[in-house]
């Protein structure tokens, strides 16, 4: 996989919330970026579209900041 | 029989442009916004031809942020309302706690469409997480609840190309029993996709050229898109803040045809047109102009012809009749709120908007149908008739208010 996962993160929130990928970082708190629970759903889609994973519902409420978004598709990505 | 209600802001989005300055100036002069099909991923189209909204970019008009939620029916709507609005005067504060009754007939089809051809002509399994919230009927009138902040009875009716005159006589049932001192009605509709024009045309119905309401040749329907909303008030409330008033509204008539699926009805049609008299207590006689349903199908035009007769009689010789679908295009759920404020604009400033494209008249079109001449003059009460596929018929009147 030569895709960089944090940066399909980053962009995938910077668009959804119309952000600039600088203020982005991984240790950005969803909820201090205005993520709603609509905007993670999407992040999470197009997350999953360019990487082919599927997170699971109960993990999707327990992403408290980008690089727990990260680090989850690491390890979907890991196991697959 | 409780509370007047007048007219007092206007908003159009349509073929004719984006706001109601460019819809009044084509009503006058005449100019019909229906143009060669812009860029369209539809293949085997044969449809050609439509109305518009020319060039349109919802970013010019609508917040960016805000647009991965808005399907195009609902920023039809969004910009609209928003025209009306401040065209009305009305401070946020005052439409705080206002009813919005949004009509459409096709609800947020560009975001459905869009998923189903992921799913099923791409074969992917994920579809967008937003095609419920962008794409639900009801879509367009929350997304009027949320920006502007109206907290009042907020729904959308539907009743195909009958559903802005249901949704504004339902606005006018609330002012006129107090519920709401202002409401916000009208329809909206974006019928621009591929399964929507295919649809339309297999029921053989879409002209190949141009709309010709009335005349011999006529050829069709063209499909329209955008939206019309009305802000609608008491009397009492308007006069109380000084607000300008365009209009009344005096009353409207609402019945069904119990006949056929697509079929018009000579005896629904008229029995709506008495209803809606009856209702603004108006004789035949006090009628000046009639905005038609006038879609230029073969059987529209004979059977709405034959209806103005049997409720009209003799004062039919002196009566107008305009289709100014034949300028702004049959823009279905939206078509009643365009074709309002366009009965609203003849009656405040004194003009009958032309049926462009007239060539002879049709058999079975014996009436003045205003061909393709504004014409000036005073008119102090004006019809305007909506006939839906289903029988489902809606006919608003309007007032010069003094």
């Amino acid at each position: 996989m030569s895709l960089d996962i944090e940066a399909v993160v980053v962009s995938a929130i910077a668009t959804q919330k119309q952000l600039d990928t600088a203020s982005i970082k991984r240790e950005s708190r969803l909820q201090d970026l205005g993520v709603s629970s609509l905007d993670a759903i999407t992040i999470v889609y197009e997350v999953e579209e360019a990487f082919d994973v599927e997170i699971p519902n109960a993990e999707l409420e327990k992403l408290e900041t980008v690089g727990d978004i990260v680090d989850g598709i690491g390890n979907l990505l890991a196991d697959k | 029989m409780g509370e007047r209600i007048v007219i007092t802001g206007l908003g159009s989005v349509s073929a004719l442009g984006v706001g109601v300055a460019p819809f009044r100036s084509a009503l006058l002069a005449g100019t019909a916004g229906i143009r060669n099909l812009e860029k369209i991923d539809c293949s085997g189209l044969r449809v050609v031809i439509g109305a518009q909204v020319p060039h349109f970019k919802a970013a010019d008009y609508l917040d960016e942020a805000l647009l991965p939620y808005l399907d195009r029916f609902s920023q039809f709507a969004l910009i609209a309302t928003k025209e009306a609005l401040t065209d009305s005067g009305l401070t946020a504060g005052q439409y705080a706690t206002a009813a919005a009754i949004i009509g459409t007939g096709c609800g947020g089809k560009e975001t459905d469409e869009a998923t189903y051809s992921q799913l099923y002509r791409d074969g992917r399994s994920r579809v967008h997480p937003l095609t419920i919230p962008k794409g639900m009927p009801s879509a367009a009138a929350s997304q009027v609840s949320l920006q502007m902040k109206i907290k009042g009875p907020v729904f959308s009716v539907t009743s195909a190309c009958s559903s802005s005159g249901h949704a504004i006589a339902q606005a006018a049932l609330m002012i006129r029993h107090g519920m709401v001192d202002v409401a916000i009605a009208g329809g909206t509709d974006a019928p621009f996709t591929c399964g929507l024009l295919k649809s339309w045309d297999m029921l053989r119905v879409l002209s190949k050229d141009t709309c010709r309401p009335f005349s011999k040749d006529r050829s069709g329907m063209v499909l329209g898109e955008g939206a019309g909303i009305l802000v609608l008030e008491s009397e009492r409330h308007a006069k109380a803040r000084g607000a300008d008033i365009y209009a009344e509204l005096a009353g409207f008539g609402m019945s069904s045809d119990a006949g056929h699926i697509t079929d018009p009805s000579v005896d629904g049609a008229a029995r709506t047109i008495g209803l809606c008299l009856q209702d603004a207590q108006l004789s035949p006689a006090d009628v000046q102009y009639i905005n038609a349903h006038g879609t230029a199908t073969q059987a529209n035009d004979v059977t709405e012809t034959a209806a103005i007769r049997k409720v009209f009689k003799e004062n039919a010789a002196s009566l107008a009749v305009s289709s100014t679908k034949s300028m702004h295009g049959h823009a279905l759920g939206a078509a009643g709120g365009l074709e309002l404020v366009a009965t609203v604009l003849s009656v405040k400033e004194g003009f009958i908007p032309p049926t462009v494209n007239f060539t002879e008249a049709g058999d079975g079109c014996d009436l003045d149908y205003v061909p393709n001449e504004v014409r000036f003059g005073s008119i102090d009460v004006a019809l305007s008739n909506s006939f839906a596929f289903g029988g489902l018929n809606a006919v608003l009147a309007v007032r010069a208010y003094q």
